[in-house]
Formats: structure tokens, C-alpha cells, sequence
């Protein structure tokens, strides 16, 4: 009889600390701001107030703990009953506290270039944002973003509109082998919900010297003139025969080397 | 190395945006105990299926849970006896079609309103097929595991109880000199021993204080949440793990006409798991390379069947009838999408 309610106490503890490892892992999350590289800031606010709840609710049931301890109560757990023993007893706690612990130790990578070559290099971009699409002709060409040239490129797909204007644009390097040796592809990642649906929109560039000296994955803040060049497609699905297609290039004048940014994705 | 880190990036990113719905769904379904009075409900509801059906659709507007939130709450309806249309339609149609999806949707789509239409007519028509279908099974005890079988019947046996139990005479005053046992009741009256007091007392309605019902709360949001979080982890760690190491270019190729794009689409809802208050976000990537039936296959079979809801399906389920469930939404979301490809 004392076996069992010492089992049962270390169980009701680790569930205890599981709910309580994920509100900390949560808060975490929140607070260090590494959140930008897991989900949409849409959400920010939906993970703090459940880190708050868990909060409270690990502080209920160690309440509620005591409370049994001091009068030798026997919990009769209906709804423990009611759960089929999918995972064995003790399973799900240590599985939460696992993944709460690997998650607390660890920092949330940034997606890389070849999360980029393997979820396929689009052109286009969809128009996955909530704001509306201004043709942005009142932002001058130089303080676009990547992702306002992509977009802008999206609602006037010639790229001769374009030759002649400054760009001042920030990415992460991609190299494509079918591509001459001083072009690279300068990409950042747009999210709509969460790294899981990430997916990578960029600019060809043309480098003064060889890609060679700028590794894949580093981060660029690139200074140049956009103009029109016959190139390779990029989106080479197996299936298609590469062509070679008109599109818009940065001539770069000034290669900047820049750490990762804190919230590299764009929304 | 570098792809399992990024498999568990993907895995924890999954994660940390099911976790704040699953946890509203398991506070929902916690506080269902206090003001749902059972009872009046289950005679409230139509007997027949088809509109049983049709109402448990429609709850999904109450309880606007996406697919991580909706399974808690089914089991509730299961364990407060409601029948099964209208559980299993509500678990199919609530993530799909309440508020918040629908907003969604419809901001994302905004230059093609008819998909959000399609989305709603698809999921509701579905929903109320597979309800209606499952009805026929009066008894839904052999399709549920076998714990929360065993809880229905302790269920369905106070409520027949209840039928059964005779309404309380009035105590008559017995004169001397009758037949049958006596025993002595309070203020010295006497109380034939008969039927009436060997019957269980029905102890459902036994009013529970309202510190009780906190405990109650606490405990079943405790439980649920430790359950169901520890099968999402799992299904979660599946879905990342096939998104990173089996190329999405492998699915999509798949997609080159009518046919082979839908069951690509669907494929893909089933693999991404994505929650579905954001998935009309996510399929916009392909608006412009696949086809419009196929993106409402994605947008109709994603909140209906995915990996990580699977695993939550199987708290209330046997696989045998996540099986029926897979299948047959499967192939109505291919029959409907497929033909909307060719008519229009």
C-alpha cells in the first residue's frame, strides 16, 4: 500500500514538473526572442499567455498535492481511468519534460540554404502577407527589402523597369551549380505560421569576384544597380527542362559580410 | 547532424504553435464537465442521425478548436453520451469550419472567394456523410478503446438507472398488522423494506462543491494535457522528421495533372500538419503551380486527417476506425474536389 501511494506521488511530481519545464520552456521562447525563429509574431501573444497558464496550472496541482498528502485523501482519478493506455504510465510526462529539457538547452536553428534548395526555389511570391499589396512606388528603390523587391517584381514581372535602380539588400548566400562561377543567390526565408512552412524567395546577384569567397549560408548586406540578364531558370524541377529566361539581377558595387540577424525570416 | 538539428528546429517550431491550441482545447473540454448538463442536452438533440449530424458540424461555430483542440473535446461529448454523429461530425467539420479558419481563409483567398465556399460546403457535406455513416452503429462502444468503452457503459448504466429507477412514492403511513419487513426511520416512523430502498440512488446528480469541481477541473486539464501533449510530441516528431529528410520536390512532382495533383495536395496535408488556422496561408505557396480543386482538397482533407492529429485521434479510437475514417474522407475529399476540377 505505501509502495503504491510512494509510486503514485512520483508520478503526480513528474507530471507536475513536465507541465511546469513546458511553461518554462515557453517563457523562454518568449523572452529571449527566439521565437522570431519558430513561428509568426502573430502567435507571440498565444504563447505567453499559455506559458502563464501552465504557470498557474503547475502551481494548482502542487496545491492540490499537499492538500492530498495532508488528508491522506485517495484521489480517485475518473478521468485517469478514462485515458486507454496509449503511453505506458509515466510515458507522456517524461516524453514532455524530454523535449522541454533538449528545448531549454538548445537554441531554435536558422534555416539554411539547404532548407531553401530543398523545399525549391520559387520566383514568384505568393502574396501570403496580410497587408495590403501596395505597388510600394513611394518607397525609393534603395530602402526596399529583399522581400519588397520580390513582391514588387511579383506585381511588375519585367525586369527592364527596374535596370538602373539602387538596391541595398540584406540575405543569406545560395549557391546554384548550373549558374556562372560569380552569381549567387541572395535569399531570405518568408514565414507564414511557423518554420514548417518557411519557404525561401531571393534575387540572383552578380558578384565582382568569385562565389567562392563568400560561403553558402553567410549572411550579405549587398549594395548595387539592378539590370536585365538572360539566365538559367532557377526553379529546376527534374521534370522541366532548364531554359534559360530573362530576369532581374543586382550588379553588386559592395559586398558586406553581417552576422545573422536576430529575426532572420520576413513575414 | 545539421538535418536533425533543423528536423527538431521543425519539430519544437510545430510544436510551440500546436501547444497554446491544444491547451485551449483541453481547457474547453475540461469545462465542459461543469456546464454542460449532459441530461438536458442528450434530450435536446434530435434523434435522428442526419440532424444529429448536421448539429454536431455546426458546434464547430461554438468551439472554434483547430485539430489539436477539437479531439479533447470530442472524447467530452463521447463521455457525456452524446451519439456518435454527432461526435464524429463535429471532430471531422469543427476545424475546418468555425470563425477563425473561415477568417482566415478568406484573407488569404480574398482574390478567389469561391474557394472559402468550397472549403465550408466540402467539409460540412463530409463531415455529415462519415456522421451519418458511423450512426449506424447505435452503439459506439466497439469502435472507442476499450477504457473509454468501459466508462461509457458505467455511464449508459446510471442513465438506465435513472430510466428504470421508479419515481419516489410517497411514504404511505402503514397500518398495523400488513405483511413484510420493517425498519425503523428517522423520527420514529416506519418504512416497509421493499424494492424501492435496495435501488441504487442515482449519484450522478449529486451536487458537488465548488471547490470539488476545481479539483475536478484541475485534475482533467492536468491528465489531458499530459496525454495528448505527450502523442503530439510524437506525431509532431514524424511530421518533422518526413519533412526533413524526405524532399517536398518528391510530392509535388507527383502533381503534374488533375488527378495526380489532388492526391499529391492531400499527401502533403497529411504530411505538413499544419494547424488549420494558418493552412490556407501555407497553400497559398502553390497557388500559382497546382490547381484550384487541388488546393481545396488540401484546405478540406488537412483538418480532417493529419499526422499529428492522428496519434490524438487514436486517444478516443481504435486504428481500425482511424483506418475508416482515413479512407473514407480521403476518398470523398478526392471525389468532390476531382469533380469541381471537371465541371468548372
Amino acid at each position: 500500500m505505501k509502495n503504491i501511494k510512494r509510486k503514485e506521488l512520483i508520478f503526480n511530481i513528474l507530471n507536475i514538473f513536465a507541465i511546469f519545464l513546458w511553461a518554462l520552456l515557453l517563457f523562454k521562447y518568449w523572452f529571449t526572442g527566439e521565437l522570431n525563429l519558430l513561428i509568426h509574431p502573430n502567435y507571440f501573444i498565444l504563447v505567453l499567455v499559455s506559458s502563464i497558464i501552465l504557470f498557474l496550472l503547475s502551481i494548482a496541482n502542487i496545491i492540490q498535492l499537499i492538500i492530498y498528502n495532508q488528508r491522506n485523501y485517495n484521489r480517485n482519478n475518473s478521468a485517469n481511468n478514462q485515458y486507454s493506455k496509449l503511453l505506458p504510465k509515466g510515458w507522456a510526462s517524461s516524453l514532455l519534460s524530454f523535449v522541454a529539457i533538449l528545448g531549454l538547452i538548445t537554441k531554435p536553428m536558422v534555416l539554411s540554404s539547404q532548407t531553401a534548395m530543398q523545399r525549391g526555389v520559387i520566383d514568384s511570391l505568393p502574396p501570403t502577407t496580410l497587408e495590403t499589396q501596395s505597388f510600394l512606388t513611394q518607397t525609393s528603390p534603395e530602402k526596399r527589402s529583399l522581400i519588397e523587391w520580390v513582391r514588387t517584381l511579383n506585381a511588375y514581372p519585367e525586369p527592364d523597369t527596374y535596370t538602373g535602380q539602387p538596391a541595398n539588400i540584406t540575405g543569406f548566400v545560395v549557391h546554384f551549380d548550373h549558374l556562372p562561377d560569380n552569381y549567387i543567390y541572395l535569399s531570405r526565408f518568408v514565414l507564414t505560421c511557423c518554420a514548417v512552412d518557411a519557404y525561401p524567395v531571393g534575387i540572383l546577384v552578380e558578384l565582382p569576384k568569385s562565389r567562392n569567397n563568400f560561403p553558402v549560408d553567410s549572411w550579405l548586406e549587398i549594395q548595387g544597380i539592378m539590370k536585365t540578364e538572360i539566365l538559367p531558370r532557377l526553379d529546376s524541377f527534374p521534370s522541366i527542362e532548364t531554359k534559360d529566361k530573362r530576369q532581374l539581377v543586382l550588379k553588386a558595387k559592395e559586398v558586406k559580410v553581417i552576422p545573422t540577424p536576430k529575426n532572420p525570416y520576413d513575414y | 547532424m545539421t538535418q536533425i538539428y533543423s528536423a527538431f528546429t521543425l519539430f519544437t517550431s510545430l510544436l510551440v504553435e500546436a501547444m497554446p491550441f491544444l491547451l485551449i482545447g483541453v481547457l474547453l473540454s475540461s469545462s465542459l464537465i461543469f456546464f454542460m448538463d449532459e441530461n438536458t442536452l442528450i434530450t435536446k438533440l434530435p434523434k435522428n442521425p442526419f440532424f444529429g449530424a448536421i448539429i454536431g458540424s455546426i458546434f464547430g461555430f461554438f468551439f472554434p478548436v483547430c485539430e489539436c483542440g477539437n479531439v479533447p473535446v470530442a472524447r467530452q461529448f463521447l463521455l457525456k453520451g452524446l451519439p456518435t454523429s454527432v461526435a464524429i461530425s463535429f471532430l471531422l467539420a469543427a476545424p475546418a469550419v468555425n470563425p477563425i479558419v473561415l477568417w482566415s481563409t478568406y484573407v488569404a483567398f480574398r482574390g478567389q472567394p469561391h474557394i472559402v465556399w468550397l472549403r465550408i460546403t466540402f467539409s460540412l457535406i463530409i463531415a455529415i456523410t462519415i456522421g451519418c455513416i458511423f450512426s449506424f452503429q447505435s452503439d459506439p462502444r466497439p469502435l472507442l478503446k476499450p477504457i473509454l468503452a468501459k466508462r461509457l457503459t458505467v455511464l449508459m448504466n446510471i442513465n438506465e438507472a435513472e430510466k428504470s429507477c421508479p419515481k419516489q412514492t410517497k411514504v404511505k403511513e402503514y397500518s398495523l398488522l400488513q405483511s413484510g419487513s420493517f425498519i425503523l426511520g428517522e423520527e420514529g416512523k416506519t418504512i416497509k423494506m421493499d424494492e424501492n430502498l435496495l435501488t441504487t440512488k442515482n449519484t450522478n446528480n449529486i451536487k458537488i462543491s465548488g471547490w470539488q469541481k476545481w479539483d475536478l477541473f484541475i485534475n482533467n486539464v492536468q491528465i489531458e494535457l499530459r496525454e495528448l501533449g505527450g502523442i503530439l510530441i510524437l506525431g509532431s516528431a514524424i511530421a518533422a522528421s518526413i519533412q526533413v529528410f524526405v524532399p517536398r520536390e518528391i510530392i509535388l512532382n507527383l502533381g503534374q495533372d488533375t488527378i495526380t495533383s489532388i492526391v499529391a495536395m492531400m499527401i502533403l496535408a497529411a504530411v505538413v500538419s499544419i494547424c488549420s488556422t494558418v493552412d490556407s496561408f501555407f497553400v497559398l505557396s502553390f497557388a500559382s503551380t497546382f490547381t484550384t480543386g487541388s488546393l481545396v482538397a488540401f484546405l478540406v482533407f488537412g483538418p480532417m486527417i493529419d499526422i499529428k492529429g492522428i496519434g490524438l485521434m487514436l486517444s478516443i479510437f481504435k486504428p481500425k476506425m482511424i483506418i475508416y475514417l482515413t479512407a473514407i474522407a480521403a476518398q470523398l475529399t478526392f471525389i468532390f474536389t476531382l469533380s469541381y476540377s471537371y465541371l468548372f
